[in-house]
């Protein structure tokens, strides 16, 4: 059977790891090419983060803006080898203030989840007697999401972003053990939620 | 089935592929980021804040010696100060109220009130005071408003600290502004005009007189007093002055000549504005649309047409906006124009307008 490689991305190897300070130093000097370099690096882990805490419908948005924030306190960062340390806890604490300034809208729930899938549907308004195609991505997002904080957000960088459990400790700035252990306790524990037979 | 077996797969996609994870990857795969690159502002690389006051470095010889034993007098002199001050007056504890900003020091010995934030870190509440000496420096953060550091010789208050909106004062000074809250709800008030963040990040500097100075480095801030405003996006600076508010806005890497009549422009002698005003027309290039929107409600109605028909070559206005529009000062049709100036969309700062609005209404 063919090997299917997760992630075959140039930058995982050793030796782009061993490059981003130079790019980050770049990118604090005003170079925008350095920057995007390190957009494309780091997109997905934020996007990942973010999803695991906010509305599908709102992550985008949100990507940019932790991109941003970031930009802009490059000057901040002390040490660039761990720009990805530095720019997941910007992207947590963005979902967080997201949160935090949208009192008035729904609480982020499985309904909730389930609504963003299916193009918008309101949460509580009366589900179609089959599950949709669509439904069955949101139960199982919503399956995660349920789940504690850091299995949820190794298990969305792996299974939905396409991280392998190396890339994930490298960009996020875990070890590989906690990774490999988040990575086999959250799947465990969404195999168990999941056990009903819907995928 | 075997999870074991399957380990590698879960762990790098290695191994023996595991059916249930490649179905779960399948449907979750939807949700993955698919963006591009967002477009990304331009960046100003930090200068030193002497030269926005136009003083060159390397400094000559002689101007360094003079620098040093000036530098010299005056630790000598705070020194003595700090001393004899400390002999007098006990220190009481830094203030540590439950909101507002974290104040930690950067160097020398920052205070709040009559307290000196040494090592430890302090709240700073409305109300309060932060004073820098010439030797100190601080930083505040509030998680939800962003990061500002405060240099030497600065008097920064808290004047506000609300959910809805947060406001320091700027008595004298420089702080450099990195805000995350969202537009419109952070600003800082300085003898001559209030700034208003959109977005960004800056520099604010107020000398003993009350003068100013703004210079953006990521977004764009709004400085405004009595309905007078000026936008000032990255790479652009803005002065203000006690009595007149914020000048005209230009890009710091305008020419002198274009700098020096804008200044005349907006804070020189009356009889010397139509020979500025002639200058800036004369110098503008494309990027100088910034300034030259801004003139057109600036100028004397019977300058306008000369400013609307500059502007229109360097940036051709929307098909819906007429020059009689314009010359009447129309305000939808000035804000269609601003947008096509490719320096932020302005209904950000219309709609911090009538959140203002209703704040002071309401107060």
């Amino acid at each position: 059977m063919e090997r299917r490689t997760v992630s075959e991305r140039p930058e995982d190897s050793g030796e782009a790891v061993l490059r981003e300070p130079a790019l980050v130093g770049a990118a604090r000097d005003g170079d925008r090419g350095a920057f995007g370099q390190l957009y494309d690096r780091y997109a997905r882990m934020v996007h990942g983060l973010l999803l695991a805490r906010v509305p599908y419908g709102a992550v985008d948005d949100l990507v940019q803006d932790v991109f941003l924030q970031a930009l802009g306190r490059l000057r901040s960062l002390r040490d660039a080898a761990s720009f990805g340390a530095w720019i997941a806890a910007i992207a947590r604490n963005r979902a967080h203030d997201y949160h935090r300034r949208s009192r008035g809208d729904v609480e982020l729930t499985d309904d909730v989840c389930a609504a963003d899938a299916a193009g918008g549907r309101a949460a509580g308004a009366p589900a179609a007697a089959q599950p949709a195609p669509d439904s069955e991505a949101a139960m199982a997002l919503a399956a995660i999401r349920s789940l504690p904080q850091a299995y949820r957000e190794t298990l969305i960088l792996r299974l939905v972003e396409g991280m392998t459990g190396p890339e994930i400790a490298v960009r996020t700035g875990l070890t590989p053990g906690s990774v490999r252990v988040n990575l086999h306790r959250g799947m465990q524990m969404l195999r168990e939620k999941l056990g009903g037979g819907h995928l | 089935m075997d999870r074991k077996e399957n380990s590698d797969y879960l762990w790098d996609g290695s191994g023996e592929p595991d059916p249930e994870i490649q179905r779960l990857e399948s449907v979750l795969g939807r949700f993955a980021h698919r963006g591009t690159r967002p477009v990304l502002p331009e960046v100003v690389p930090e200068r030193p804040w002497w030269s926005a006051f136009g003083i060159a470095w390397p400094m000559r010889p002689a101007t360094v010696s003079a620098a040093l034993a000036a530098v010299a007098l005056l630790v000598a002199a705070t020194v003595w100060f700090a001393i004899h001050r400390s002999q007098q007056v006990p220190a009481p504890t830094v203030g540590q109220s439950a909101s507002g900003w974290r104040v930690t020091r950067i160097a020398g010995a920052p205070r709040v009130g009559n307290t000196a934030i040494e090592n430890q870190t302090g709240r700073l509440a409305p109300g309060q005071t932060l004073v820098t000496d010439s030797q100190s420096r601080a930083n505040i953060t509030a998680n939800d408003v962003g990061q500002i550091e405060v240099d030497p010789d600065t008097r920064l208050r808290v004047v506000q600290a609300g959910a809805e909106r947060k406001r320091l004062a700027l008595d004298r000074g420089t702080i450099h502004a990195f805000i995350w809250s969202p537009p419109g709800e952070f600003m800082v008030d300085t003898p001559s005009a209030t700034a208003v963040d959109m977005g960004c990040a800056y520099t604010l500097q107020v000398d003993d007189t009350g003068a100013g100075l703004l210079r953006t480095t990521l977004g764009w801030v709004g400085f405004r007093l009595d309905g007078h405003d000026a936008f000032i996006p990255a790479g652009a600076v803005c002065a203000t002055r006690p009595g007149v508010g914020p000048g005209t806005p230009c890009f710091e890497d305008a020419p002198p000549a274009f700098r020096a009549a804008l200044n005349t422009f907006d804070f020189g002698p009356a009889d010397q504005r139509a020979s500025s005003l002639n200058i800036l027309l004369k110098q503008s290039r494309r990027r100088d649309a910034l300034t030259l929107w801004h003139l057109l409600a600036r100028v004397d109605t019977n300058d306008r047409g000369r400013v609307y028909d500059h502007l229109a070559k360097l940036v051709p206005p929307p098909p819906a906006v007429t020059r009689a529009g314009v010359l009447r000062l129309d305000p939808t049709m000035l804000d269609m124009w601003w947008n096509q100036l490719g320096l932020g969309n302005v209904s950000l700062w219309r709609t911090f307008e009538r959140s203002w609005s209703e704040t002071n209404h309401k107060g």
